[in-house]
């Protein structure tokens, strides 16, 4: 009874191989190699801008949704502080002003961001900027923007760097912020079980928000920390809300998803820099399209070259790092 | 009483686990339910009412910040003990393996509590991921169409462990209906399933390993060597946990057990425990020798000197130390040869593995984090509660279903000896 059993296992499977060798056989041969030919990427993208239209619908409704949350909390702010007060017309100033966009890629666009080493002073005004711009949870702590202080003499090894130093510019110190750096190659987008982060097709790696089931496989996947996760229900305060909102980036998040870095999408989709390149009081952050041979980011990647974080790691990431021209001031001022 | 009905339907199978699983049980066994569901009703509360306020309620308080996971450290105590009950669950297949595979009456005449333990071990496990997920209700998405197949290894960890859960359930219910109508399990339906059921139940705990072991961001993770390993300890731990599970049944219930069983089971215990410890040893030598991967010897020395957590090296010397003892243990004939000697034995192994997979494969990974920086875990109060209501919920399925199977099983012992 065991062997019989045995038997019709084995015949099932010799039938299986037959059938799938005259499978093999018939079909022909360029019609399978079709099948097995991986994905273009960019046949995908083209396929997820054609989505786009889902997002519209959903920023549509997450914009109505929002104005009616800012009004009753400018309401609240009125009744506390008087019709007239600047907090009161400030608050509904913002509330008026809300617009979440829903901006689709621009084709032939490829981002792309370089700092200079050399000048960054570590002042972290950046990560403030961020936090601002982002529409960030002020009582969870996050910051998409980590300087991290390194020894100029250990550098670019960030094991036992400094996170959380208190003076700086030192002499002796390399800042290198790092946010993230919206890879080539991302590891986060191919952990994702539920495909809710992607890589678009002007290089934005974005989360969609309304999808993340929040299992935070993408931030153990990430080489260089750059997820974060809403441990707790964000709380963005009226007065400091940004209205201009992108609805895979900076609109207000719900708890338990994963939030990064977008390269302010909703700026630079309509042509801004992001706001860290913006507020850098010494100019260290450059931003362009890596397409257009006239963008800053290809002249600095001409002129002094460029290097990556942990590319042994093989995300060839779109952050790239250089030290520019000019020593820093205050390192000369340390020799004297 | 059942004994010798023609047909039985699933409902007269139902009917009869809830009879002799939750009704007929004695005072004690009735104790044992109670105290496990009210360890998993306060389990449930806090993770509805508090861990995921905000997602049930739609309160502003509370939120998984509660728990001790944070940015850095985004997998805690729910992920270790994923970790372990997979390979339990795993592991449960050897009894209908070596039944399959050396005809062994023995074997196979228990195999069936084998699959009880496969299936409360995977319920643990899928409901420690479903506590963890921070929008519980949005891995419907995973359901019909797995949108991240091919790359995503959670979507294959997804497929294996439900399709595993179901063939035991299968299983079970098959081995049972057929009990309940005095009937022999057919051995064509046992061979189907172990030529099924044996793959992923290696799957399952392969599949798992590799959730980590690619993760270029975790040097600690990042060897080829995690998911044999996985699957060696897991055979130790599985197998010693049925052990005490007969061993209960043995002494409070009246089931006959042949002794055999306990000796060749103790034997793939060690040999497991052994492959395990080698493992562990190459591991060290990797990482203390030569490699010059920073990281990767920052998050081994948490592991092994306690640089940071001092209770991961702890428990990570526990564990080497445990587990020689454990072998060197299994070597006295009076241990090796007696039911409390090998009590004893199961006992220590399962120690020494919850000491090797769980926490300590977790948190050295994140510790120090992929830029560098060292900020720990501890769980919460709150976390250690919704575990262990987790637990419970797997226990009491553990212990209804055994003790249906096991009753049927000793009439049937007592019919076959008289």
């Amino acid at each position: 009874m065991v062997d019989e059993t045995r038997r019709n296992l084995i015949k099932a499977g010799v039938v299986a191989v037959v059938g799938s060798a005259i499978g093999f056989i018939a079909v022909k041969r360029e019609k399978l190699m079709e099948l097995l030919k991986p994905v273009d990427k960019v046949e995908l993208l083209s396929a997820i801008d054609r989505e786009y239209s889902v997002y519209a619908e959903r920023a549509k409704k997450k914009e109505a949704e929002l104005k009616r949350w800012c009004m009753e909390e400018a309401a609240k702010l009125c009744r506390e502080r008087g019709e007239e007060s600047v907090e009161c017309v400030e608050a509904k100033r913002r509330c008026d002003a809300i617009q979440v966009k829903a901006t689709g890629p621009r084709k032939g666009v490829r981002f792309a961001m370089a700092i200079d080493l050399n000048k960054c002073i570590g002042c972290r005004r950046c990560a403030y900027a961020c936090v601002m711009e982002n529409n960030q949870g002020r009582n969870l702590n996050i910051e998409w923007i980590k300087v991290l202080g390194v020894e100029r003499k250990e550098f670019p090894e960030i094991l036992g760097s400094q996170l959380d130093y208190e003076m700086a510019p030192l002499p002796d110190t390399v800042y290198i912020p790092i946010s993230c750096m919206h890879c080539e190659n991302p590891p986060c987008v191919m952990v994702c079980p539920v495909r809710a982060t992607w890589k678009e097709s002007d290089g934005i790696v974005v989360v969609d928000y309304d999808r993340c089931i929040g299992c935070r496989y993408c931030i153990a996947a990430c080489p260089y920390g750059a997820r974060y996760f809403n441990w707790a229900k964000p709380v963005v305060p009226v007065l400091e809300l940004n209205p201009n909102m992108h609805i895979l980036g900076n609109v207000p998040r719900v708890p338990h998803v994963v939030e990064k870095c977008t390269f302010c999408i909703q700026r630079t989709r309509d042509g801004g820099v992001p706001a860290c390149v913006e507020v850098c009081p010494v100019g260290a952050r450059v931003f362009g399209d890596l397409n257009d041979p006239n963008s800053p980011i290809r002249r600095v990647i001409e002129r002094y070259g460029v290097y990556t974080l942990k590319s042994e790691a093989g995300t060839n990431p779109r952050l790239f790092y250089f030290f520019g021209p000019s020593k820093p001031v205050h390192k000369q001022e340390g020799r004297r | 009483m059942v004994e010798g009905r023609g047909k039985v339907t699933l409902v007269d199978l139902i009917r009869y686990v809830i009879a002799e699983g939750i009704v007929r049980g004695g005072p004690s066994y009735k104790c044992l339910l109670t105290g496990l569901a009210l360890m998993a009703i306060h389990g449930l509360y806090l993770w509805i009412f508090v861990q995921h306020a905000p997602i049930f309620l739609g309160s502003d308080a509370g939120g998984m910040i509660v728990t001790g996971m944070n940015n850095s450290v985004p997998w805690g105590l729910y992920i270790a003990f994923f970790i372990f009950w997979v390979g339990v669950a795993a592991a449960a297949i050897m009894f209908g393996l070596a039944g399959y595979v050396f005809h062994h009456k023995g074997f196979r005449e228990i195999a069936v509590i084998a699959e009880v333990q496969a299936i409360a071990a995977i319920l643990i496990a899928m409901m420690l991921l479903f506590v963890d997920v921070g929008r519980p209700i949005r891995t419907l998405i995973l359901m019909p169409q797995l949108p991240n197949f091919p790359q995503s290894i959670l979507d294959w960890d997804f497929i294996v462990l439900s399709t595993y859960l179901i063939l035991n359930i299968l299983a079970y219910i098959y081995v049972l209906k057929k009990m309940l109508a005095g009937q022999e399990p057919s051995i064509k339906f046992e061979h189907a399933f172990m030529v099924i059921a044996a793959p992923f139940a290696i799957g399952i705990h392969t599949v798992t390993a590799f959730i980590s072991q690619a993760l270029v961001a975790r040097p600690y993770w990042h060897s080829p060597l995690l998911a044999p390993r996985y699957v060696a300890t897991a055979f130790a731990s599985g197998p010693a946990l049925l052990l005490l599970i007969l061993l209960i049944a043995e002494s409070r219930m009246g089931l006959k057990v042949d002794f055999d069983v306990y000796r060749k089971t103790v034997y793939v215990i060690v040999g497991s425990l052994v492959i395990g410890l080698y493992f562990t040893l190459s591991e060290v030598q990797e990482i203390f020798w030569y490699t010059t991967e920073p990281l990767k010897r920052a998050q081994a020395s948490v592991l092994f000197f306690g640089k940071h957590i001092w209770w991961l090296g702890f428990l990570g010397w526990l564990w080497v130390i445990l587990g020689v003892a454990a072998v060197l243990l299994s070597f006295i004939p009076s241990i090796r040869n007696t039911r409390k000697g090998i009590a004893i034995l199961s006992t220590i192994v399962i120690v020494a593995v919850i000491c090797e997979k769980t926490l300590t494969i977790v948190v050295p990974a994140f510790t120090p984090d992929s830029l560098g920086q060292v900020v720990g875990y501890v769980p919460t109060p709150i976390e250690v509660a919704i575990t262990v209501g987790v637990h419970a919920i797997g226990f009491i399925v553990y212990a209804i279903l055994a003790r249906a199977a096991l009753k049927l099983l000793i009439q049937r012992q007592s019919v076959g000896h008289t």
